[in-house]
């Protein structure tokens, strides 16, 4: 019962030294974590959309660039003067030296027939009148077309305007180079996984992309692709080879052209995967070291605790031990001290007996017979139990004394030896030998001689019973031992090596009349008299013992000032 | 030789009467009584040289009984017989003028020869007074002859 109430005590300590800490830990880790993320993933969602914006606008600005270069050719020379092919190479060469994106320059009539063409391949006379390009231009007055391979059979693209003068409508239109054009987008660099690239409206890809995605190939991913939005859009997706990107996503403004910036999402959330790291390991060390600490602090707390109500149980024995004495004694005062009245009458009454009987045997009034003899006997019987009852009444009366005893002080050095000299005779008929070990530096005490001689005397003569007891007449030893005490006392230990005391009659040793001496052998009021006499010299009388193997009372006294 | 006259005061009668004829049967002229004050008003009409006493008795305690004796017959000598074994009581009526203490229970040997003691004692101080008396009565003849003279 008392095991299980430490083993629950153990328990509430344990969970609240743990809980206690380890709750606003893993909260601030917690909440700290949550705050860094977020606003790790705010700052590198923020980069990756000011890079898409950056970059579309800059490659948006490139083309209308490019646009502007061909739009002033076309409005700043006459419909003849682009048609002469010397002039238009002339200003085709001003082109290159100002962009080598362009790859070559030509003029197309109403009826999609190439008029003039200047540049590497042999386009003169070809017909565009069904190409898509060429439909949106006479449509829109100027387009910029997706990525086509054309009648070169090389990937490109073209910016072609309309020009309009009456009924005369003319076109001219640039080619693109579109390796100069991928080293544009591509350029952008983020991160070591981060690349740019850009798909049309179908998902076909304008530019190679470097993780994989040739030129015109379809972007397997394009599908879930947002719809056409001014704003830039973020999103984390998985592509088709399982990996988990971060993506940014713009159109262009003039053209059905989407440009994509992403990110693989472990490269984008680096700092964020070691600030787990760091915290997971602080937070694993730093709630092993709790635990262990709780552990280490319960265990003390259990053992001062247990040790703490052990003194506490040892004390409140004593007191009980001690109040029941008090009580006893007082009680067996006053039934010796009524017992004394009529055993004085019962002695008085045998005195008379015996005078009585003494007369008449003296005037031969009585025959001697053996009834005779028997009565007399009877008669004196009577005397020596009364002078029992009056031995025991008057122990009692010792025990329960109330008197102050007079004190002196008494050097303890040859107080005990006195006392050893006194029984060492007795002691060495039954072969026990009685030795003593005084400290020199002992200091007086203060008590009443004869009632400390009389404790002396009554634990070495129960010292003795018990060596008797246990060996016979091979004998033993007693060991008179004192010293200084803490608080100022003093203490004397009789230790014998004798049978011991069990543990049911230690706690009963100091009660009067507890005996475990045969009937008649002894009154049981031995220890209990040395413990009143104790008591009144302000002393404590203590015994410890071990069944077959000897006891020690120790008596501690105050020393004298 | 003079008997010697002994007051035995108790609270247990039957004490009294087996004491008184024992005591009686060695020689000592007894009275009793069962009280302190019995004690007291028996003292007025009979001379007792030894008083043996006990120290707890119901109504007038031991002690007051000896403080009153002291004051009245400071010759009578007492002896104070208690049930308690510790020295106390008897202490206190020695320093109130007892002459001997017994306890309970006592053998009638002791009491006899506490009694004797006593009565020596109380013969010696009578003697004394006797021999200052006649000491003092001579002086007083002695001067009352040299004023004649």
């Amino acid at each position: 019962m008392k095991h299980n109430h430490y083993e629950a005590k153990k328990r509430i300590i344990l969970a609240s030294m743990i809980l206690v800490p380890v709750i606003p830990f893993i909260l601030a880790l917690g909440f700290g974590y949550y705050f860094f993320a977020t606003s790790i993933e705010s700052s590198t969602i923020a980069s990756m959309k000011r890079i898409a914006s950056d970059h579309s606008h800059m490659i948006e600005a490139f083309l209308l660039e490019r646009k502007a270069d061909i739009e002033f050719i076309l409005y700043s020379n006459s419909f003849d003067e682009v048609c002469n092919s010397e002039k238009l190479t002339h200003h085709f060469s001003l082109l290159k030296k100002k962009s080598t994106a362009f790859v070559d320059l030509g003029i197309i009539n109403a009826e999609g027939v190439h008029l003039t063409y200047c540049g590497p391949f042999a386009l003169s006379g070809k017909n565009y009148k069904h190409e898509e390009w060429f439909l949106a231009v006479m449509q829109k007055g100027w387009y910029i077309s997706d990525v086509f391979l054309g009648y070169r059979q090389v990937p490109h693209f073209v910016i072609a305007i309309m020009r309009q003068e009456g009924d005369k409508r003319w076109i001219i239109r640039a080619t693109i180079d579109t390796q100069f054009f991928n080293q544009l987008v591509e350029k952008v660099q983020i991160s070591t996984t981060g690349e740019a690239y850009i798909v049309n409206h179908m998902g076909v890809f304008q530019t190679t992309r470097r993780s994989g995605g040739r030129l015109l190939e379809r972007d397997p991913e394009y599908l879930i692709y947002p719809g056409y939005n001014d704003e830039i859009k973020t999103f984390i997706q998985k592509d088709n080879m399982n990996t988990w990107y971060l993506y940014a996503t713009t159109w262009f403004k003039e053209m059905k052209w989407l440009m994509i910036v992403r990110l693989q999402k472990k490269d984008a959330f680096k700092s964020l995967r070691s600030a787990i790291y760091v915290n997971m390991t602080i937070s694993i060390f730093g709630i092993i070291m709790i635990i262990a600490t709780a552990f280490y602090l319960t265990g003390r707390i259990i053992d001062r605790l247990k040790r703490m109500d052990a003194e506490k149980d040892e004390l409140g024995q004593q007191l009980i031990r001690a109040g029941r004495l008090a009580e006893l004694g007082e009680m067996a005062a006053g039934f010796a001290h009524e017992i004394n009245n009529p055993l004085q009458i019962i002695k008085s009454e045998q005195t008379l007996i015996m005078m009585i009987f003494n007369d008449l045997k003296d005037r031969g009034e009585l025959k001697e017979s053996e009834d005779l003899i028997e009565l007399e006997d009877s008669i004196h019987q009577i005397k020596q139990q009364i002078e029992r009852c009056a031995h025991i009444t008057q122990a009692i009366l010792k025990f329960a004394r109330k008197t102050d005893p007079e004190a002196q002080d008494i050097d303890l050095t040859s107080f005990i030896s006195d006392v050893v000299n006194m029984k060492e005779k007795q002691a060495s008929v039954n072969g026990i030998r009685i030795t003593t070990r005084i400290d020199k530096d002992i200091p007086f005490i203060h008590g009443d001689i004869p009632q400390l001689q009389q404790v002396l005397v009554n634990l070495i003569n129960n010292g003795m019973d018990a060596i008797i007891e246990r060996h016979g007449s091979t004998g033993g030893e007693i060991l008179i031992s004192a010293n200084k005490h803490k608080n100022g006392k003093v203490a004397i230990h009789i230790k014998d090596d004798g049978s011991g005391i069990s543990q049911e009659n230690i706690k009963k040793i100091f009660t009067p009349f507890f005996t475990t001496k045969p009937v008649g052998k002894g009154t049981g009021l031995g220890l209990s008299v040395c413990y009143g006499i104790v008591d009144k010299m302000k002393g404590e009388l203590i015994v410890t013992s071990e069944k077959d193997n000897g006891t020690t009372f120790t008596i501690t006294l105050p020393a004298s000032e | 030789m003079e008997k010697i006259k002994l007051m035995l005061v108790d609270d247990e009668e039957r004490f009294l009467v087996t004491t008184r004829k024992l005591m009686e049967k060695k020689g000592f002229s007894v009275e009793t009584a069962n009280s302190g004050i019995t004690a007291l008003e028996k003292l007025k009409q009979v001379e007792v040289h030894v008083i043996v006493l006990d120290v707890k008795m119901p109504g007038m305690d031991g002690l007051t009984v000896l403080k009153e004796i002291k004051t009245l017959y400071p010759l009578v000598e007492v002896i104070m017989l208690t049930g308690h074994a510790t020295i106390e009581s008897a202490i206190d009526g020695l320093k109130l003028g007892a002459t001997d203490y017994l306890m309970k229970p006592t053998d009638l040997e002791d009491l006899m020869i506490k009694v004797n003691d006593a009565y020596t004692k109380r013969q010696t101080l009578e003697e004394k007074i006797r021999v200052a008396q006649s000491k003092k009565y001579l002086k007083f003849s002695q001067d009352s002859i040299k004023e004649e003279g």
